[in-house]
Order: structure tokens, then sequence, then C-alpha cells
């Protein structure tokens, strides 16, 4: 298995530099959704990184399948609201807010 | 199911017992597996917590780093140095059993290398490259471990919700229904013996003048 990464081309060159292959530039929002689609009929890909600015621009639907993918795992890294959809998440299923 | 659908039969009756006993037993079976999987839930919760501030830290030093990288080297360079790395980092799936959930157990491999392994020159590059390098295999390998942590906490919480549900509706649906069906046909039966019993002291009453 391998990890992809998708963003701009500032975030994504370190990790080419970490030698991860699958990496995938998204200038545009067209792009950003073509790119995901190929990543999650990738079926070699294991963890899929994005910005989390990026999460932003895509459909809700698209974001949705993405928080609910399990393989590939979505990790959202960026400055803020890292953790948010699984907060809600926990929110829902648990009955509390326990990402404190 | 609805109380007119049920037919007053001493049949109906003990099945409608055995039924209930049947939801009783799944409803106390589900109601240990919920409080168990809470229980897993609470264990990984914390390292989840850690996990995400651990990988924050680590982005925040990568993306400084490669800021800093971009200004002395350059990004035509950086690219050049980036793509002569060959070796990829790869990761390994297992899979682990909590509770029946099946979760995954992910395990890097070669996700750090040495400077000579990189493959750019070492001449021709700064140092500063080789510590953004290191900064960015750290970054991924944290990646790697928060991937395993969230995959499993997702996986958690949809089992909670779905067990949740179960033994919400066995509690406040299936087995009241049941009862209250139970409870009718009890009645019911109780009624027909009285009837019964009057007929036949109304007709030995006639008979006897």
């Amino acid at each position: 298995m391998e990890i992809a990464v998708i963003g701009s081309s500032e975030f994504i060159v370190g990790f080419r530099l970490a030698g991860v292959q699958k990496i995938y530039a998204a200038e545009d929002d067209e792009k950003l959704r073509k790119h995901i689609s190929t990543v999650l009929e990738d079926e070699e890909v294991g963890i899929l990184v994005m910005e989390s600015k990026d999460l932003n621009r895509i459909p809700p639907r698209l974001l949705s399948t993405l928080e609910n993918s399990i393989r590939p795992t979505v990790i959202a890294i960026g400055a803020q609201e890292g953790g948010m959809s699984l907060r809600e998440r926990i929110k829902r299923s648990v009955g509390v807010d326990l990402w404190k | 199911m609805a109380l007119r659908d049920v037919k007053p039969t001493r049949s109906e009756l003990i099945n409608l017992k055995r039924k209930i006993k049947l939801s009783e037993r799944g409803y106390n079976i589900l109601k240990m597996k919920r409080d168990g999987l809470i229980l897993e839930f609470f264990k990984v919760l914390g390292e989840a917590k850690n996990s995400r501030g651990d990988l924050m830290e680590k982005y925040e030093h990568a993306s400084e780093m490669i800021a800093l990288l971009n200004t002395l080297e350059g990004t035509i360079n950086i690219k050049a140095a980036a793509f002569s790395v060959k070796a990829t980092p790869t990761i390994d799936l297992k899979s682990k059993n909590i509770m029946g959930v099946v979760v995954p157990e992910i395990e890097a491999a070669s996700v750090r290398k040495g400077i000579t392994d990189r493959g750019y020159g070492l001449i021709g590059t700064s140092p500063a490259l080789d510590e953004t390098a290191t900064a960015y295999e750290e970054l991924v390998e944290s990646v790697i471990r928060s991937a395993e942590i969230e995959t499993t906490m997702k996986k958690l919480l949809d089992e909670i919700e779905s067990t949740k549900r179960r033994v919400n509706a066995l509690e406040f649906k299936v087995i009241p229904e049941l009862s209250e069906a139970r409870d009718f046909i009890k009645m019911r039966l109780d009624e027909m013996e009285r009837e019964e019993l009057f007929r036949l002291k109304k007709i030995k009453a006639r008979t006897s003048v």
C-alpha cells in the first residue's frame, strides 16, 4: 500500500522529498475533484493526505464520501479545524462532545 | 405489530412468550456490546488527540523548513532534488478485531532514510535540504500513525451508532409491543374462559329446572 498526496504544488513537494510517489498537484477545483476520484479508485492507496483548506473547495457529497472512507483513510492536515469532522461524528454517535 | 393483527389463541401466546424471551436476551447482549465498544472507544480517544497534536506540530515544522528551503535554494532546485528520491515509503495493512469490529493495523516500512539513500547528490545541495527531507519523513510517519488511529475511531463510532440504534429499538419498540400483545392475548383468553364458564352455568340452571 502507498500514500497519496493531493494539494497545492508547495504542499506536495515536501512529500515528494520524503519519497511519496503518488503526488497530485491540484491548482483548480476541477483538477482537485478529478484527482480525488482517481485516488479513490486506486486500489494501491492506503492513506490520502490533503490540505484542510482544500476540503472547503470540494462539493459536499464528495466531502462526505471522503470523511466516511476507510480505504483509503483521508487525513487532512493544515492550520485549523483538522479534527472537525471526527468531532462531529463523536457528537452524533456517543451523544457527548468528548473532543476537548 | 398492531394489536388488531394478534390472534388471541393459546399457541400465539406461547410463540409471543418465546419471542419476548429471545428479544430480552438479545437486548442484554447488545447492551453489553455497546458498553464494551464505548470503553474501547475511550481508550482510542486519548491516543487520537495526542496523534492529532503531534501531527500538527510536525506539519508546522515541516512547512517552516520547506519555506526556508524555498528562499535558500529556489523551487526548481528543490523539485530537482525531490524527483531524484527513489525510495517510496510503503505501508503494511493488517487487521485487528475489537469486539467484532475489524480495524486496520498500519505498519510503516522504510519511511526514514539515511542521507545517502535519498538519491540526490550531496555535494550540490545544502544541509537545509537534508533537514527538510527529515522533517517530511517524520511528518509522513506521524500521518501513518494518525491514519491508523482515525480509521479505528471511525469504525468504532459507526459500530457504536448502529449498536445503540439496535439497543434502543429493542428497548423502546420491539419489547413493549410484544409484551402489549401478550397482555392482550392473556386478557382475551381469560375473558373467553369466563364466558364459557358462565354459559355452562346457564345451561346447567336451565336443565336442572
